[in-house]
This record gives C-alpha cells, structure tokens and sequence, in this order.
C-alpha cells in the first residue's frame, strides 16, 4: 500500500527485490524505507538518478545494542511546482555490529561526504570508497579506539576522558 | 576549480594536506580570530589576490549534546535542547517538543492557542536573528552606520521577547504537552505599537541595502552560486533561496499552524550576497507581518496551554524538521519506552551550509571574503562559561559550568543573591 503511494509520489519504479519494508507514517506524506546493507547502494542510486531526488538533510548513526549498527539517510523528495516536500528516510538495517561497515553514497550525493565522516567519528561505522574517510569533529588528541556514542561508553565515561585530555594539555 | 565538485572539510591545521596545487599564499582565519565571534579554522589558498579555493576546519565547540541527552529523562531535555544554539533557541524546542509529542501520542491535543504562542515566539526570534546579522553584515561590508540603526531597532523586538517569555534571547517558552506562559491581553497590546515602528524601521533598512550605493557595491555580485551548483552542494535555508530554490519549510512541510497564516515564502533567483541579504530582509517583514496576525488570532483563540503528558514515552522513532533563522532544522528521535530517549540527534542547519559557502569563495577577491565567510550566518555555538568583572577592582573570575550550578542551587537553597 505504502509501496504504491510512494512510487506514485516518485515516479518511477522501486523493485521490490530492493527494498525490505515501506512504512508510511501517519499525518503528511511522510516514509520510511527500510534497506539491508548490501542492497542500499542500488537503492540510492535509484532515488537520486530516476526519481530525481538531489536534497540530503542529514545521515543519521544509530546502535541497536547487541544487534546492528543503522544508517538512517533523511532525503527529501522536492517538487519546485507546489514546492512541497515529502520527507523519505532510508533506513540502512545490518550492518555488522563488530566490523560496522556501509558502502559511501557520497557519489551520489556531495554532502554525504562530511555528514558520514560525523558518523565515523562517533560510532566508528567505516564507509568504503569514500574518497577521505577521517576525523571531522573529535579533537586531535582523542583516543583513537574510542567511539563517544556507542552505548559501551556512558556519559560518566565520556566525561572523564574529556578531563584527563584537558589535563593532560594543561600539563604539557 | 576542478570539475568536479568534492567537498571541503579536508584541511590539516598547517593547511598542506590536499592543498590545491597552483595557489602561492594561504591565510589562516580562526579558531580564535578578532572577525569571527565563533571558533572556527578557516584555510583559505590565495593565487594572487584570488581565492584559488577555501577549506575548513570545525569541532572546536563539540560538547556531546547527543550523549548528554541519552543521560537524561525527555523532560529535562526540553531545557537542554535550547543550548544546542545561541541565537535560535526556540526553534530547537520547538522541535524537539512536537517530536516528543507525536512519539507520546498527544500532537492532536495541543491546543491552538498554545501552538499560536509557539509561532509568536518563532517568528520573534527569525526577526531578531535576521536584524543582527544584517547588521553584521553592514560592519563588515565596512558600513557601520547601519550596524549601530539595526542593532538600535532590534531592541525593539528583544524587548517583545523579553516582554512574553521573561528572557532575551533564550525565550524557553515551549513544553512537551503546550507552553509555559500565555500572552495576555495587556501585552498583545503594548506589542502591536511595537511592531508598527519595527516594520517602518526594516523597510529603512531595506531601502538603504538596495539604494545606498557603497554597500550595494560590496555585495552585487559578490560569491555568486548558480542554482545548478546549489542543487549538487545543497545548502538550506536563506543560504538555497538566495540561490533561487524555493523551499522553505514553513510551506513545504507545515508544521504548527503556519498554513493558516497569510504569507510567502521569499527566494531570489541571482545568487549572490546581495540576495541572500534581501531573502532575510523581506524575511524579516514577512515574520512581522506574521506576528500582526498571530496577534490577532490571539485575541480570540482559546485553549489550554499546558496538557498533561507522560513522563514515559512509548516505543517509536520520528523525525521532525522546522525552519530555522539560519535553515533547515532537523532532529531525529528515538525513545526505548522508558523515561530517557534511546538516541537523538539534531542537525543544525549552519554544517549543511558551510560547504555551499566555501565554494562562493572560488576565484573572488580576498577582500570580498569576510562577506561571503558571514553570509551563511555563521553560528558554532560557544555558551559554556561565564566570566566575572569585579567593577571596582577589574578582577576577573572565569567561573565553568558545576561551579556556577552550584552556587545558583546554593542560593536558591537560602534564597540570596548567586554573587
């Protein structure tokens, strides 16, 4: 039902094989598509070149605990005539919890460049072919191994970390 | 330029990683700089008095807002949320308040009154964020006449917010469940006066940007972007509708009661600095057209202010997007069915805009660089300490957050003075 409203909405053809679910929620037109890793590449593809979709909001990171790591991509499907939009957010689901990686949509669209470069930092989710997968935002001197948003480290545990780098700078 | 457009935020603090390789001289701008209020590390690689290509360096102010939020209940992030922006506070709760309610299931009971506060206090703080950066914008085109009329004028709008909501710039007038204050009937009007003389003065301003001659020439086509370049980069906000794509969020996504309203969203199609001045310049007046209406739709509205909502929320994810002063504000939300949220995260509009920015800068002048660098409305939040000047001796006490906290609980506790 959703999957009908939404190619109407996009015109053009999403096949099936792709996609695992389609959620629309309720009020404004407004979806949901789910999509396992090694398929979401196509997908994407699919979005951007047929159905014309060019605006990414945001790449979002998100932990399920001792299950997956997901990369939610909030596109939003314009129309310059009504100038309306209808919110689609690509839920990319499986991405292996010890070694996370995802395949880089940075291609398709620029913005996903830095946006991914957030999530490396912060939940270590390593995105392949993209042309300069480095720090953005931690500082230099932040530990390596460590991942500020996983759920193994609390707020206790961020905090002390920050003071004994703020520490080890004032001795210096 | 090469022909293909990469991003930037590439830069290594010395500016020599991916350096482009026919540029003869760099200036460093930042992370502390007297021209930047915020910290940031601009690189910028000269040929000669042309800009050959601009990069960036951000995180100076991470300060983990996410995580802090998951260590917290929804309800006392409704006061944190604010702080993710100095400036457009209100617009964050706002988000953050719709997003919580619709996950509570209660986004259908907010009564109409309550959502006509909100829009008031969006609207007032588009306007006093607009107003200052124009001004900005005028120091640093090397007008300065005009920073000290519009930052004149703009008191007259922070006294509205501080009239409504007790506060100047943090408003913190929206709850999960409705608002905290009303608008009552003595203040609806002493604000109408206020906001005839405001509109007189912003068509002033308006009228001094497109006539005055020395400061249209600093800004007429200055860091041009086409609107093919902004479709690929995608900036947001007054940024893209400089550019001539015509998507505002109050009109393409309504939320709260903006459809009811009568008002247009405002793009030119040029392209350069000049434009993006008059989009929030006629911004500016189109909110205070909007808040004559809301005004008046206040005087009738009824409604309670405050519903009751749970402290738990229910299972769910949602995402809720609102048209911030500087763009297109987002933030994603996803509770576990207890008290405390399992994941949020905001995206403020200022990141989606910075690449757009940087790329306006290839091939200009590098004196037209601290115009284009401000036309994105710069904002890295920067509000976490204070600094205390003992007025008789100048003795300066730099005082960080828990010490703060704690002397504000202490007197509290005994009711005196935190100084």
């Amino acid at each position: 039902m959703s999957m009908k409203e939404l190619v109407e909405i996009l015109q053009t053809e999403i096949p099936e094989k792709l996609v695992d679910e389609i959620e629309r929620v309720e009020g404004a037109p407004h979806f949901t598509i789910y999509v396992k890793v090694d398929k979401s590449r196509d997908l994407m593809k699919i979005l951007h070149d047929n159905a014309g979709i060019y605006h990414l909001t945001t790449v979002t990171g998100l932990e399920i605990p001792d299950k997956e790591f997901r990369v939610i991509y909030h596109l939003q499907h314009r129309d310059e005539e009504t100038e309306k939009e209808v919110p689609i957010n690509v839920i990319i689901t499986g991405i292996d919890i010890n070694k996370p990686t995802s395949p880089t949509m940075s291609d398709i669209f620029v913005c996903a460049e830095y946006y991914e470069r957030e999530i490396y930092d912060f939940y270590g989710i390593y995105f392949e072919n993209h042309p300069f997968m480095e720090r953005l935002i931690l500082p230099e001197n932040w530990p390596d191994d460590v991942r500020p948003m996983r759920k193994e480290y609390s707020w206790q545990d961020i905090k002390e970390i920050t003071l004994s780098l703020a520490k080890k700078i004032s001795e210096d | 330029m090469a022909e293909i457009y990469r991003s930037r935020f590439r830069a290594d603090p010395y500016g020599d990683k991916d350096a482009p390789p026919d540029s003869d001289y760099r200036i460093f701008i930042g992370p502390q700089h007297p021209w930047a209020e915020e910290p940031a590390h601009f690189i910028i690689h000269l040929k000669g008095e042309r800009v050959v290509e601009a990069d960036i360096r951000i995180g100076f102010n991470l300060r983990g807002l996410e995580k802090a939020m998951e260590a917290r209940t929804w309800r006392q992030n409704t006061l944190l949320v604010p702080r993710a922006c100095g400036i457009c506070s209100a617009v964050h709760q706002n988000v953050y308040v719709r997003l919580v309610e619709r996950l509570a299931g209660v986004e259908n009971d907010i009564s109409e009154r309550a959502r006509l506060i909100r829009m008031f206090s969006l609207e007032a703080e588009r306007i006093h964020s607009h107003i200052l950066w124009y001004g900005i914008l005028a120091h640093d085109s090397g007008f300065d006449t005009l920073l000290h009329i519009s930052w004149r004028d703009r008191e007259t709008i922070m006294d509205i917010v501080e009239d409504i909501s007790g506060n100047r710039v943090n408003p913190a007038l929206m709850m999960i469940g409705g608002v905290k204050r009303d608008i009552p009937k003595e203040k609806i009007e002493r604000t109408r006066p206020k906001i005839d003389h405001l509109i007189k003065q912003v068509e002033y301003h308006r009228k001094v940007f497109t006539e005055e001659a020395s400061i249209r020439n600093r800004l007429e086509n200055v860091g041009i972007l086409t609107k093919e370049e902004a479709k690929k980069i995608t900036p947001n906000g007054p940024t893209a509708r400089g550019s001539g794509i015509p998507f505002d969020v109050r009109k393409s996504y309504p939320y709260e009661l903006y459809d009811e309203l009568d008002w247009k969203p405002i793009y030119y199609p040029e392209g350069d600095v000049l434009a993006l001045t008059l989009v929030r310049i006629d911004e500016t007046l189109e909110s205070l057209y909007m808040l004559k209406q809301i005004l008046d739709k206040l005087e009738t509205a009824e409604g309670e202010l405050l519903q009751r909502v749970k402290t738990k929320v229910p299972k769910g994810q949602y995402m809720t997007r609102a048209e911030a002063p500087r763009g297109e504000d987002i933030h994603f939300g996803m509770s576990n069915g207890s008290d405390k949220p399992e994941r949020y995260k905001i995206r403020a509009p200022s990141l989606g805009n910075i690449d757009a920015t940087l790329k306006r800068m290839d091939g200009e002048y590098i004196a037209d660089v601290p115009v284009i660098l401000r036309s994105y409305d710069p904002c890295f939040s920067c509000t976490n300490r204070i600094m205390i000047i003992n007025k008789t001796t100048g003795e300066k006490k730099v005082m960080f957050q828990d010490e703060f906290a704690k002397r504000a609980i202490k007197a509290k506790k005994y009711n005196r003075a935190i100084f």
